[in-house]
């Protein structure tokens, strides 16, 4: 075996293709996803749904429990529970979508505006959004719905984008303050990169993942707030269906023990505020992925 | 004598996302009490997991695969995190890296050093702890122990930090000493100081100290034997001597050679080509055999055993098995004087610049005061000084970065701070000079691709890409300086460290600027990667023309690759003159210190003599 | 960074703190004039529809409505400053009474209810950092996650659904038994289900909060290194991880006060238990204003209040060591 002792030089290694060990559905919340999808898409086809009319009052089948004809039951006024769960998530969602819309523009804004301003100034509307943030929310959103008079759809959410947009502002602001110390955007300024071409190139890109979680978040601190305000009796009224103004009607069921009026709204709202917030989840940042020293 | 530490054949391995790393592959050595073992390798050669492994205080992703470890006779291989407790606590210490980091942020240094001694001797009185305490901090040579030991660690230098960390390692007057790259995170005159550290406990506590470093200097400083690491593999054992002197693995040659000393006077430094490999299918046979010009065709089939040289120095290359072909003898180079090609004329002017940072309202740190320097046109002018003294501020005062509250920057006979100069001469400012940073981590945007890096400058300034489209500018780009334009649409954290300044400085360069301002460029880089970049910067210089301000710590990288030197010292520029007056005769006592801090003398003196031989 | 002496500190943070209540004040004093409804009708009750326009003039000159609002507001203040602060229109009595009445119920709910949640989260916290990965540390996410999504009035109805209408353990509503003997015993039975649902509701945010701000210390190189001085895991865990994690934990405790007893409020109300939280929501949905902002005004005390303390616990508790901000970004997200 001579000439396993010749001189070969370097020769390119061969190139071994790394395969993947995983899919690309692993670790993704695929399940959660589906079933979210599966909510959304019932709640805005509701027409193709429902099997009643949701704000008929059925005076004969008033708080009757599940059966063959009202496969959830009615409520206490008569209304078919099924339908009134697709009809009212429609609300419910939209109010989510609208006041989520209005909180990340007003967080975006502010986030980006605080960030850029002076220390003094940034300190000063820091310290605004803190005591903002610290203020119970409910309290906040009576007060301004107590302004703006009787509720309706656009009303709440616009009632519960402007209570909620503190903590995205938090972020883009933290965001906004960190990137202008990167090295990358330093050395764009000094090639000369103006304000907009920063922003677009470096900034937005970059903070879009870390607001992308805020953002689905506060969706669903929007579905809580509207719901727990509807339930109150400050939001929706009975009339209009939601999600809340459905459950405000629990007080009453409770007195007949009608579980099914308690029950089957709320685990609608529970499944897709869980599906909502796996979703957010799964777009954070991975934080424990170093592996721990203890 | 029995041997204080024996491991044999390990292997571990890590579990990352991409697949099954394996880090650490059949290693086998052997340490005795009083001796001190110099592990040194590149980054990722899985010295560092070994030494975690010794310690068994592997993170859960890894595990050990095979072999055995046994210290004193008593093998812990299979030891659990209780009885490692008890070796821990009889006199089994670490140091790390980063003493800023190993430190908790929120104990004093004493109370921290308090609780190793308590851990050693549980029953000892909060009396006796304390003068131990003290005790402990003057043997590692902290001044003013009684009021240094109320400090949190951000009060202290990071020397400072590095030697409480010690004092916590020598509190249980220990018999094995795995350090994992004490130096790196430290100054050059620091480094000194430590590594003496390491000597005097070795010889007054008798014990037996690993050392893993990447850092040749600390090979020749503090070695008794050397373990040289490439591809978690142990490639080649022996004496510091030996190592030093006569190394026989082609990898060990390469690493020196590639040291700046090696090619003074030379046009180029030694590279070793290519990258390591990654260890996630580890190449067949030498992992080596790739970057090796002598490779054999058995170094792609088989692993090459370890084939003893004397009865203390063993390296694992088939080169020397006796099959093998003698190779040719590497005739050294004739020293080429440099051609001075610098001009007289001053491209830029630093005038009495002075920049404070307000750090309360009572308070500033003079980060810059009162530097004037020129750098003439063609010129390479090396800023040296430890971290902190000022150089990367100085930097970006010059790059309008920072506005300087005293002194004039000129640039080509133009003010930079002047408001009125600077906006009538915008476009040419921001053309003719460019600044490349420490970290190519940082200053790439995650986000964007390769291409849009390199091209960012020339969307930004609207200038026509003299080569077609942007996309083609930049493949130009990439090819000038030693990228595969393969890489134009990958992202930045697809890259490695030196691909990733390599990609910093062809944006840089795409402007074809006439002053090009670096700021530490190679900190974050490997030994022979080092070497690679300082050798495009010099072929780059030299095709451009264009001055060059290169900031460093590293002085034998200044040495070889600047006309002109300053150093730095707490925000003055303390002495300035060509490279070869101000190494041969330093005026100033922090430049000698400096000097001395680098400079191996019998081992320089001895090497230069023989790299004939190989 | 020097440390200011402590009277200086102090008495700049309780300046701060007065002129934020006079702020806060004045901003809800407006908001309340703009609000629509008759404040007439907040003073003289139904009487005031029936009143000729002569004596609406009268009313309201002695009242000082036909002011401006500035000179109304300094009115207001005045009276406001020796304890006056108006009629309740539906209780007809003054507001100070009405609300010191309930005040006591809300303290005991909201603050055993804070205490409680302080205690668990950082031993539920620990517990999960401690055996992380393992299955208990997993079901307790996954319970936790869920948990934190039920809305805290649903997990109010269904307390009441299973544990007062089906099972008959406990009482649904009230603070006591009517006509019962008002013993301490009865008292502890009509505070287990709203203190369940005040924990329950609060409690994983907490607690996920503690145990992810281990994790993320047990990741740091000092610990590393503190097991290579040989120290046991316990006393790393609570004597160098826990140590860095308090300071941050407290503060945020010290501004999730308001929130938690702002919690309670909503499930004061399933529960009809007598607090400030019924109150609140009776004095919004009866337009009953000078009651409303009164109760505006003492969150928004409380709040103030809580945040300068938060500030105080991080500047004092861990000076010039690190910049820990007082909350964290990610995790307001998930109130």
């Amino acid at each position: 075996m001579r000439e396993q002792f010749e001189i070969v030089g370097m020769l390119p290694a061969p190139h071994t293709p790394i395969e993947k060990k995983r899919k690309w559905y692993q670790g993704k919340p695929v399940f959660r996803t589906i079933l979210l999808v599966l909510i959304v898409t019932g709640c805005f086809a509701c027409d193709l749904v429902m099997t009643k009319e949701p704000t008929y009052l059925d005076l004969n089948h008033f708080n009757s429990a599940p059966n063959r004809e009202f496969l959830f039951g009615t409520d206490t006024m008569g209304r078919d529970i099924f339908s009134m769960i697709w009809y009212g998530g429609r609300t419910s969602l939209v109010i989510g979508i609208v006041a989520t819309a209005i909180s990340t523009a007003m967080g975006i804004i502010f986030g980006a505006l605080s960030g850029s301003m002076p220390d003094w100034m940034d300190k000063v509307l820091m310290r605004l959004t803190e005591i903002l943030l610290s203020v119970p929310g409910l309290l906040l959103v009576v007060l301004l719905q107590a302004v703006l008079g009787k509720a309706n759809v656009l009303s709440i959410s616009f009632v519960i984008g402007i209570t909620g947009w503190m903590s995205i502002g938090k972020v883009v602001r933290t965001e906004v303050k960190g990137l202008g110390n990167k090295e990358y955007v330093i050395a764009s300024k000094c090639m000369g990169g103006g304000f907009f071409h920063i922003l677009g190139k470096h900034l937005t890109p970059n903070i879009v993942s870390s607001v992308m979680f805020m953002v689905i978040m506060n969706v669903r601190n929007a579905i809580m707030a509207e719901s727990a305000l509807s339930f109150m009796g400050l939001g929706l009224p009975v009339e209009e269906i939601s999600w809340g103004s459905m459950l405000s009607l629990s007080q009453n069921a409770l007195l007949t023990n009608s579980w099914w009026i308690i029950l089957i709204p709320g685990s609608f709202l529970l499944v897709t505020l869980m599906c909502v917030t796996s979703l957010g989840n799964s777009l954070r940042k991975k934080i424990n992925q170093k592996d721990s020293n203890l | 004598m029995r041997e204080l530490l024996e491991v044999k054949n390990l292997s571990v391995s890590i579990d990352t996302p991409k697949g099954e790393v394996e880090a650490v592959r059949n290693v086998s050595f052997s340490l005795k009490a009083g001796e001190t073992l110099v592990i040194v390798g590149e980054s990722g050669c899985g010295k560092s997991i070994m030494c975690k492994t010794i310690a068994k205080l592997l993170p859960p992703s890894a595990r050990m695969k095979s072999g055995s470890i046994s210290i004193k006779g008593e093998d812990i291989a299979q030891y659990g995190e209780k009885e490692m407790r008890r070796l821990r606590c009889e006199g089994f210490s670490m140091v790390f890296q980063d003493p800023m980091t190993s430190l908790n942020p929120t104990m004093t240094i004493g109370s921290q050093i308090g609780e190793a001694v308590r851990v050693h001797e549980p029953g000892i009185s909060s009396q006796e702890l304390k003068k131990k305490v003290i005790g402990l901090m003057e043997l590692v040579g902290i001044e003013n122990p009684k009021e240094r030991k109320k400090m949190y660690p951000n009060q202290l230098s990071g020397g400072m930090g590095q030697r409480s960390v010690i004092a916590m390692a020598l509190a249980k007057d220990p018999e094995l000493l795995i350090a994992d790259e004490p130096t790196t995170a430290l100054d050059a005159t620091v480094q000194a100081q430590i590594l003496e550290l390491f000597r005097e406990i070795q010889k007054k506590q008798k014990a037996g100290i690993i050392l893993v470093t990447h850092d040749m200097g600390v090979v020749a400083r503090a070695a008794d034997r050397v373990g040289v690491m490439y591809a978690g593999k142990i490639v080649e054992v022996g004496t510091a001597e030996e190592i030093l002197y006569d190394p026989r693995h082609p990898y060990t040659q390469g690493l020196l050679r590639s040291l700046p000393w090696f090619s003074r006077g030379r046009k180029t430094l030694y590279t070793i080509p290519g990258m390591p490999p990654t260890l996630i299918h580890p190449p067949k046979g030498d992992a080596f055999a790739c970057r090796n010009a002598y490779a054999l065709q058995i170094d792609y089939e088989q692993e090459p055993p370890m084939f003893p040289v004397t009865e203390t120095h063993a390296a694992a290359t088939w080169l020397l098995d006796k099959r093998a072909p003698k190779l040719p003898t590497v005739s050294p180079e004739k020293e080429i004087e440099r051609e001075e090609e610098v001009g007289e004329e001053i491209l830029l002017d630093v005038q009495h610049v002075t920049h404070l940072f307000p750090m309360t309202k009572k308070t500033v740190v003079r980060a810059v005061e009162d530097v004037s320097f020129q750098i003439r046109r063609g010129e390479i002018f090396g800023l040296v000084g430890e971290s902190g003294c000022g150089k990367s501020t100085l930097a970006r005062c010059i790059m309008n970065i920072y506005k300087p509250q005293k002194g004039k920057i000129m640039l080509n006979g133009l003010d930079v701070w002047d408001s009125k100069v600077f906006s009538a001469n915008r476009k040419l400012l921001q053309r003719k000079r460019q600044l490349i940073f420490q970290d190519s981590d940082s200053s790439l945007n995650p986000r964007m691709k390769v291409w849009e890096i390199i091209a960012e400058p020339l969307k930004i300034q609207h200038i026509m890409p003299p080569r077609g489209s942007l996309r083609e500018e930049a493949a130009f780009q990439m090819h000038y300086v030693g990228l595969d334009p393969a890489y134009l649409d990958q992202y930045p954290t697809e890259l490695s460290g030196g691909q990733r300044q390599r990609v910093a400085i062809a944006r840089a360069l795409v402007m074809e600027p006439e002053l090009l301002v670096a700021d530490e460029p190679l900190a974050s880089l490997d030994v022979s990667i080092q070497a690679q970049i300082v050798n495009l910067f010099r072929h780059l210089q030299q095709e451009h023309g264009f001055s060059f301000l290169f900031i460093a710590h590293d002085l034998a990288m200044v040495e070889f690759l600047c006309d002109r030197v300053g150093v730095m010292y707490q925000g003055r520029l303390v002495e300035t003159g060509s490279v070869r007056d101000l190494f041969s005769n330093p005026q100033h006592p922090y430049t000698k210190s400096l000097l001395k801090s680098i400079s191996l003398p019998d081992f320089r003196q001895q090497t230069a003599g023989r790299t004939g031989s190989w | 960074m020097v440390m200011k002496s402590g009277g200086f500190y102090y008495g700049k943070k309780l300046l701060l703190f007065l002129f934020s209540i006079f702020l806060l004040s004045a901003v809800i004093f407006f908001i309340s004039r703009l609000a629509p409804g008759d404040p007439l009708v907040s003073y003289y009750g139904d009487h005031a529809e029936r009143m000729s326009p002569e004596e609406r003039q009268w009313a309201e000159e002695k009242l000082g409505l036909t002011d401006s609002l500035p000179v109304q507001y300094v009115h207001w203040l005045e009276r406001a400053l020796q304890g006056d602060f108006g009629i309740s229109y539906k209780y007809k009595r003054d507001v100070t009474e009405v609300i010191g009445e309930r005040m006591g119920n809300t303290l005991i709910l909201g603050g055993i209810g804070f205490c409680l949640i302080f205690g668990l989260a950082l031993a539920l916290g620990i517990f999960c950092a401690w055996r992380e990965e393992s299955l208990a540390d997993r079901v307790i996410c996954k319970i936790g996650t869920v948990t934190s999504c039920i809305p805290e009035f649903w997990m109010s109805l269904l307390l009441i659904l299973i544990f007062a209408m089906n099972l008959k353990w406990l009482p649904s509503s009230g603070a006591y038994t009517l006509g019962g003997t008002r013993d301490l015993e009865d008292r502890i039975r009509h505070l287990i289900l709203p203190l369940t649902a005040v924990i329950m509701g609060h409690l994983w945010y907490y607690a996920y909060m503690i145990r992810n701000k281990i994790l993320e210390e047990a990741r740091a190189d000092y610990v590393l290194f503190a097991r290579s001085k040989g120290l046991k895991k316990s006393s790393i865990v609570l004597k160098h991880c826990l140590r860095n994690v308090l300071p941050t934990y407290l503060s945020l405790m010290a501004i999730s006060l308001p929130h938690i007893l702002g919690g309670t409020y909503i499930i004061e109300m399933v529960f009809s238990y007598p607090g400030i939280g019924t109150l609140a929501y009776e004095s919004a949905r009866y337009k009953d204003y000078n009651l409303l902002m009164v109760l505006s005004i003492l969150s928004g005390i409380t709040v103030i209040l809580c945040s300068i303390v938060a500030e105080i616990i991080n500047e004092r508790m861990n000076p010039c060591i690190r910049g820990n901000h007082i909350v964290e970004d990610t995790e307001v997200a998930e109130r």
